[in-house]
């Protein structure tokens, strides 16, 4: 008897010590098929470097469906250890929330954290003054022209520096080559993109760039947003933009995927990701010698001014209810080594958000990214600042572009639209 | 009561406790969790994520003045009417009644109308966007390109026909089977009589074989009236609800309040006052039509 209660003593401490000694697990939340290959590049050296074993889960593709199981499983307290906010415009509402853990302290103590672009810092730092995500990848967004379609119509590729020369030069892409002129994107099956892609980056250069007061409330009733609405107005009732494309159930698909490759659209707006996700030579629709056919343009102001849009790619955040806050933390600070942002900028074309990634002999070998991160450190770039409720000012813009795509309404009645809805989900209370 | 008969009533309800528990668990409680959401202003998002305010009838005020709400009842209204009430049930009994018959091919066409309800209603939806997608490359428009027909934005130009042409579509087998059935039950030795009577094939239907499927017909509207409602995967793969709002049928536009505006509160009221106008529609079958289900 006492030889049983021994060998079942010393049985159940070996199963628990093997148990303390297994390591923990780590789940990161990734989609996208290249997100998720970049992402395993740096998994097993994590892995090795915290004894820890990390699960990758897939989710959906597109970003609006991924950000609602993302957030419906954060509502719920299931969601993973790490994961992404789609864009920087996402992370106020989730940190209201209370869903995402605030990493302020070991972010500064990281030895990362000074190679930050400054940008970057600033984006991450939520009006509470806390930091909530790591601000690891940036997108640049501009305009994206098709030079060798513009040569050869003998139309000019110098910088349009006004909303009107940028109209001009659409009417004459339209009226000397037959395809259309310029993509804004729009509309509601486009998501966030109406917005993030779109909407913002006219608003930055109209007399009311900024939609966050002082104390943290929208202002949506400003003549800039009226001015944007109007402008996306004058490119649809011109049929300068594709229009039936963007009413389908996907999309960018046609314009970006097809039209702008074939020369059926010759300006159209876009990111650094155009160059390697979208047009490189190993993506799908791939355009010959890229980098020469495809130029870029900064995004004219409506009377003055040129700017190129900056904005946190993906940040990472932590999960504020995660078993272990502390170990996710550290595994998401690996997401922004040098390694991990080279990885993502190889497979998805966004630059890295840290100065010294320049250096890195494999981001050196991406030369369509090497000048935007130049500029970049030579302070090029503007963003927009970003409070709760953004969410729902992405779908107002949706909704309100839709309906000048369908021809329902003017500049005026779009920005109503916006008001109301933005009113609507969020109350009276978060609308100047 | 016997002994043996009590003995056998508590076996009977040990029996069904595990249904119970199960339709508490996963229809009952979800429902009540609903109603209790949609007094309140629930988020997915911002602070009403973790603190939701209780709003009272608030939501349900804010309802019945939302023009989107009235519209995508509407869209409902059409969708039901047009796909489930006339569409499937015309198609299955036709399909039921030609089945009937002695015909060549008889299996393959039983399987050729048996096939949409094997496909996932998402992959559905997505076949059908290939059907009817703008452009010259939709399947439809090409077969109609060899006809000289010019292309038609299909889903831009008539969206709601078209979602109730493809639910039509997907919806055919589940009537045939139920009229099916309803059919077989019906006695030969009548439909033989009348005939030797002088009843022409026509005033057999008209007189005998409807009014004898009758119940089966009624309960096929049930059904099929109640799941039409709730239908949301196949459409929202198809059109999303667009374009504009065309196609936001009710189980759509609950998603949308849902989980793109991340309005949990009021996405419940509409889902409560949709499962309300069910219920209501299910009784008006069950009760004003005194059909016994």
């Amino acid at each position: 008897m006492f030889r049983k209660t021994v060998l079942l003593g010393i049985s159940v401490a070996s199963v628990l010590a093997m148990g303390s000694a297994q390591a923990k697990t780590i789940r990161i939340a990734e989609h996208r098929p290249a997100r998720i290959d970049a992402l395993k590049k740096v998994v097993p050296e994590i892995e090795k470097k915290y004894n820890v074993q990390i699960e990758v889960i897939e989710y959906p593709a597109p970003e609006k469906d991924y950000l609602t199981k993302l957030l419906t499983e954060l509502g719920a307290g299931n969601a993973p250890d790490i994961f992404t906010a789609p864009h920087g415009s996402d992370v106020a509402d989730m940190v209201a929330a209370g869903y995402l853990a605030p990493i302020t302290k070991e972010l500064k103590a990281w030895d990362g954290y000074s190679q930050l672009f400054d940008v970057g810092k600033v984006m991450a730092t939520s009006q509470d003054g806390q930091i909530y995500v790591l601000p690891a990848m940036l997108n640049v967004q501009q305009l994206y022209y098709r030079r060798d379609i513009l040569e050869k119509a003998g139309i000019s590729t110098e910088q349009p520096r006004t909303w009107a020369e940028l109209l001009d030069r659409a009417k004459e892409i339209k009226a000397k080559t037959g395809a259309y002129g310029l993509l804004f994107p729009a509309g509601v099956t486009w998501g966030d993109g109406a917005f993030v892609e779109g909407f913002r980056l006219l608003l930055v250069g109209t007399s009311t760039p900024q939609i966050v007061t002082e104390n943290g409330k929208l202002n949506l009733t400003g003549q800039g947003i009226k001015d944007v609405f109007g402008f996306y107005a004058d490119l649809i009732n011109n049929d300068l933009m594709p229009i039936q494309p963007l009413l389908e159930p996907e999309p960018w698909v046609a314009p970006k995927y097809e039209m702008f490759p074939a020369g059926k659209l010759v300006v159209t707006t876009g990111g650094s990701w155009g160059y390697i996700y979208d047009w490189g030579a190993q993506s799908k629709n791939p355009i010959p010698n890229v980098t020469q056919v495809v130029g870029t343009w900064e995004v004219p102001g409506k009377t003055e001014g040129q700017y190129v849009l900056v904005d946190l790619e993906s940040p990472w955040a932590v999960n504020a209810k995660s078993p272990d806050v502390a170990l996710a933390k550290k595994v998401m600070l690996e997401l922004g080594s040098v390694n991990a942002d080279v990885a993502y900028a190889q497979n998805l074309g966004n630059i890295p958000g840290r100065v010294d990634a320049a250096a890195d002999p494999d981001f050196q070998k991406l030369t369509e990214l090497v000048p935007i991160l130049t500029a970049l450190k030579n302070g090029t770039g503007t963003h927009l600042n970003t409070a709760e409720g953004f969410s729902a000012v992405a779908e107002g813009v949706a909704r309100g572009t839709e309906a000048l795509l369908r021809k329902q309404t003017d500049a005026a009645g779009a920005q109503k639209i916006l008001v109301d809805y933005v009113k609507e989900v969020l109350g009276g209370d978060a609308v100047k | 009561m016997t002994t043996y008969d009590k003995r056998s009533s508590w076996q009977l309800q040990l029996l069904l406790l595990p249904c119970l528990l199960l339709i508490g668990a996963l229809v009952i409680y979800p429902a009540l969790y609903s109603v209790y959401l949609s007094l309140t202003n629930a988020s997915l998002v911002g602070v009403a994520a973790t603190h939701p305010r209780f709003v009272g009838p608030g939501n349900y005020l804010r309802l019945f003045g939302d023009g989107g709400f009235w519209h995508s009842l509407v869209v409902t209204l059409w969708f039901v009417l047009g796909s489930a009430v006339i569409g499937q049930f015309l198609l299955g009994l036709g399909s039921a009644l030609l089945l009937r018959r002695p015909l060549r091919f008889k299996n393959l066409i039983n399987s050729i109308i048996l096939l949409p309800n094997a496909v996932p209603e998402v992959v559905a939806g997505y076949i059908w966007i290939s059907m009817l997608a703008g452009g010259e490359q939709s399947t439809l428009n090409r077969l109609l390109g060899l006809l000289g027909i010019p292309s038609v934005q299909w889903l831009e130009r008539f969206p709601l026909v078209m979602i109730i042409v493809a639910n039509t579509w997907r919806g055919i087998a589940s009537a045939m089977i139920l009229m099916m059935a309803g059919l077989s039950a019906v006695p030969p030795e009548i439909c033989e009589a009348a005939r030797i009577d002088g009843a022409s094939p026509r005033q057999i239907f008209r007189f005998i074989t409807l009014p004898l499927i009758m119940p089966t017909i009624f309960l096929y509207m049930l059904v099929s009236t109640v799941t039409t409602i709730s239908i949301f995967g196949f459409i929202y793969a198809l059109t999303r609800g667009g374009p504009g709002n065309a196609t936001e049928i009710i189980g759509i536009y609950i998603y949308n309040q849902s989980f793109t505006a991340f309005q949990l509160g009021y996405g419940s009221a509409v889902a409560v006052v949709t499962l309300v106008i069910s219920i209501a529609i299910g009784l008006f079958y069950v009760r004003a039509l005194k059909v016994q289900v």
